[in-house]
């Protein structure tokens, strides 16, 4: 299928041409990255993740409310900093993995698997994949929480924190993370860690995410909390009908119009 | 000064009830040297999609024959149009393939999705010059003019807003922010999409 | 040369008999006809396709066995004749689909699947050093254009859109079966006991949920594709194809 278009993996055609502009003296642009706070943290049956939801391209907010929780499988989540095309094309890549993993073995594919896959991937490219990842799920041996981090490296603890707004969320972790939580005291626990990224590190901002996940229920919160919404204008600012000048219009119907014209009678036909 | 800025261009894509409008400024520049003030950075893509792309010229060009190449096969081998949604995951997985050597192109995309039930939903995205796609509700922007387009729209927009009064708030948006643009400007051109006719309009605008 | 078994042409499949057949493909829709009955039924709100499991021994462990696979969560196959090379087109079938969710973020429309998959069968009647693939498939989907359709591709590559089809051992009498039974309102409850009972006809030994395999396409509502489109609480639509468990298809077979 992909089959028509090229073979798979990456294409290095324009590299011959844009290293020949860098050295000229232009400098490439920056990509979309998400400054982002991201964290994760265990609780008695389950896992919690959380995010904040703004994407950064150098100093401006590109997207104020995008989505950094990625899907891996149904009781499998990844939550991404970094290069934003990184994150968003590595997890679903190894997600799209996983569930071949899962087809063919016919069994729910494990945390330790996406680890491995993710942080495999990443050490092959030497940290050019620029993806610093949260990963939590629960499988059949129970809860999991992992970090990997852009050059493969990976740890495994009980409360983990990632990206710019890592110290901010590890300081309210450090002071506030217990043993055996509840779900309640966790999520809690998430929203600050990541309320405080979003208050005090410009790289994060806007709303809260979180995902909630157990042996039996995956529970996605987009937007738990929203602590940054826009106040409503007082007035409105749109313009008077007729403000823009236009020199030329040019009006395409979509509407099929067919009309029927019936030449003659229609059942003489001319036989001279 | 970066790659994407060589030749300059901007684009900005809105949201309206039951519509969308995407537009452009028409310059093309060799840095600060204006060279043309028709060069055309959207392209309809179906009857209901259209795409921005402003950047370094030749990848424009260069994308936009790759696309209708993708586009054309997908029509004949699926017998059928493609969905914008559809589309804009097209477009950034095309970009991503390009990961380490990238097109300099920031693609805006804007069109109408047929829902399941037979009615039409405004769309809207752009993705980054590696393929990150961003799906807004309001507006997205993208060109040398981007910083300018940013903060106009986020004072001018406003929800549910008609055809018509979408087409006064991306013309006034987009004109406001290409004055204080060097590298934009000479004339713009706005499309309104809804969902049984397409109105295209150039506007009359500073030429310096 | 005209002999039964192809002659000389027998030999290199890419060489046509002077009567225009190539006979390693009849051998192979020879050795389909010669595995276990499939059946495949689409209904007014769904599609059941069927089949029989049969092991050559009691001592073989049946619950490895799959004979009906999911591709992705929209299709789902089953097939007639040679489990090894079932299991090849299968994995060739999920990396399809994942490639293609991969490019355009949805999973392909049954047809363009279906065709995928006829284009590698058809690849192993034209290429040197290797022979036909020993199996019919019964591809069943759902998809947002097409909605719900069944197809049917043989070793040659050639694939067909059916309302209902059969493959296998009992193909002959369960299509005069089916035609018999089958009308365009039937409902997806109906079809798979319909499906049942054209198994039934011919089957050696007992029916049971260790030697039946059932999987169908339930066809979402439009309440529910306007949900799955803005993504649920997992923001990946719901599967539409599934396999019936153990439990479900002894139900369907007590009543």
């Amino acid at each position: 299928m992909a089959s028509v278009f090229s073979p798979p993996g990456f294409d290095f055609s324009n590299q011959l041409r844009n290293n020949f502009m860098a050295q000229k003296g232009l400098p490439l642009p920056k990509a979309t990255s998400t400054g982002t706070t991201i964290v994760g943290c265990l609780f008695d049956g389950g896992i919690v993740l959380g995010a904040d939801t703004r994407a950064t391209e150098g100093p401006i907010v590109a997207d104020k409310n995008c989505e950094k929780i990625h899907y891996i499988t149904e009781s499998i989540r990844c939550c991404g900093a970094g290069t934003a095309a990184d994150t968003e094309f590595t997890t679903a890549l190894i997600s799209s993995n996983m569930e071949l993993h899962g087809l063919t073995t016919g069994r729910k594919p494990r945390v330790v698997t996406a680890m491995t896959m993710l942080k495999q991937m990443l050490f092959r490219y030497q940290g050019q994949v620029g993806a610093a990842l949260v990963l939590g799920g629960v499988d059949s041996t129970g809860p999991h929480l992992f970090t990997i981090a852009p050059h493969g490296s990976t740890d495994k603890l009980p409360y983990v924190t990632m990206g710019s707004g890592s110290l901010a969320a590890m300081a309210v972790f450090e002071s506030g993370w217990k043993a055996n939580m509840s779900r309640e005291a966790a999520l809690q626990l998430v929203k600050d860690a990541i309320a405080a990224g979003i208050f005090n590190d410009l790289g994060s901002g806007s709303n809260i995410d979180a995902c909630i996940i157990t042996a039996s229920h995956t529970e996605m919160l987009r937007n738990v909390e929203m602590p940054n919404q826009r106040v409503e204008k007082e007035r409105q600012y749109g313009f008077r009908r007729g403000t823009t000048a236009w020199k030329t219009e040019n009006v395409r119907s979509l509407i099929v119009n067919e009309e029927i014209t019936l030449l003659g009678g229609g059942d003489e036909m001319d036989t001279t | 000064m970066s790659i994407m800025d060589q030749n300059g261009g901007s684009v900005i894509a809105m949201v309206g009830k039951d519509c969308v409008a995407i537009a452009s400024d028409l310059r093309l520049g060799n840095q600060a040297l204006g060279v043309s003030s028709n060069f055309q950075k959207i392209f309809p893509v179906t009857d209901r999609i259209y795409l921005g792309l402003p950047g370094l010229a030749t990848d424009v060009t260069t994308l936009k024959e790759r696309f209708r190449f993708r586009v054309n096969m997908y029509t004949i081998k699926e017998e059928r149009e493609i969905e914008p949604e559809t589309f804009a995951h097209l477009v950034s997985s095309t970009l991503y393939e390009h990961r380490f050597g990238p097109y300099f192109c920031e693609p805006v995309m804007a069109g109408l999705s047929k829902t399941p039930s037979g009615g039409y939903k405004p769309f809207i995205a752009a993705t980054d010059l590696i393929g990150c796609l961003n799906f807004a509700k309001d507006f997205v922007v993208a060109g040398t003019a981007s910083e300018k387009l940013f903060g106009v729209a986020e004072g001018l927009w406003e929800p549910d807003l008609e055809p018509e009064d979408l087409f006064e708030t991306i013309s006034q948006t987009l004109m406001n922010a290409v004055d204080r643009d060097a590298y934009s400007g000479w004339g713009c051109v706005v499309h309104v999409l809804t969902k049984d006719k397409v109105i295209t309009r150039t506007l009359k605008g500073r030429m310096d | 040369m005209a002999s039964a078994d192809g002659g000389a042409y027998s030999y290199s499949l890419t060489v046509f008999s002077p009567s225009g057949k190539l006979v390693q493909i009849e051998h192979a829709l020879a050795a389909v006809a010669g595995g276990t009955t499939s059946l495949g039924i689409k209904a007014s709100n769904g599609i059941v396709i069927a089949t029989e499991k049969k092991s050559s021994s009691i001592l073989i462990d049946d619950s490895m066995i799959d004979k009906v696979a999911v591709v992705c969560p929209n299709i789902g196959i089953v097939y007639s004749g040679m489990g090894p090379d079932f299991r090849v087109l299968i994995a060739k079938a999920r990396k399809s689909a994942q490639a293609y969710w991969k490019m355009y973020g949805e999973y392909p429309p049954t047809r363009v699947l279906t065709q995928e998959i006829a284009t590698v069968m058809q690849q192993a009647t034209q290429s040197g050093g290797v022979r036909p693939y020993g199996v019919s498939l019964l591809v069943a989907g759902w998809d947002i254009t097409r909605g719900p359709t069944l197809y049917q591709v043989d070793p040659s590559g050639s694939f067909w859109a059916w309302k209902a089809s059969a493959i296998g051992k009992n193909m002959i009498n369960a299509k005069t079966f089916l035609e018999k039974r089958y009308n365009d309102d039937i409902s997806l409850e109906d079809a798979i006991h319909t499906a049942l009972l054209t198994l039934k006809e011919g089957f050696e030994g007992q029916m049971t949920e260790k030697t039946i395999e059932i999987g169908v396409i339930t066809v979402p509502t439009t309440a529910e594709l306007e949900e799955g489109k803005i993504g649920g609480e997992t923001g990946r639509p719901k599967p539409t194809f599934r396999k019936l468990t153990e439990e479900e298809v002894r139900d369907y077979l007590a009543l």
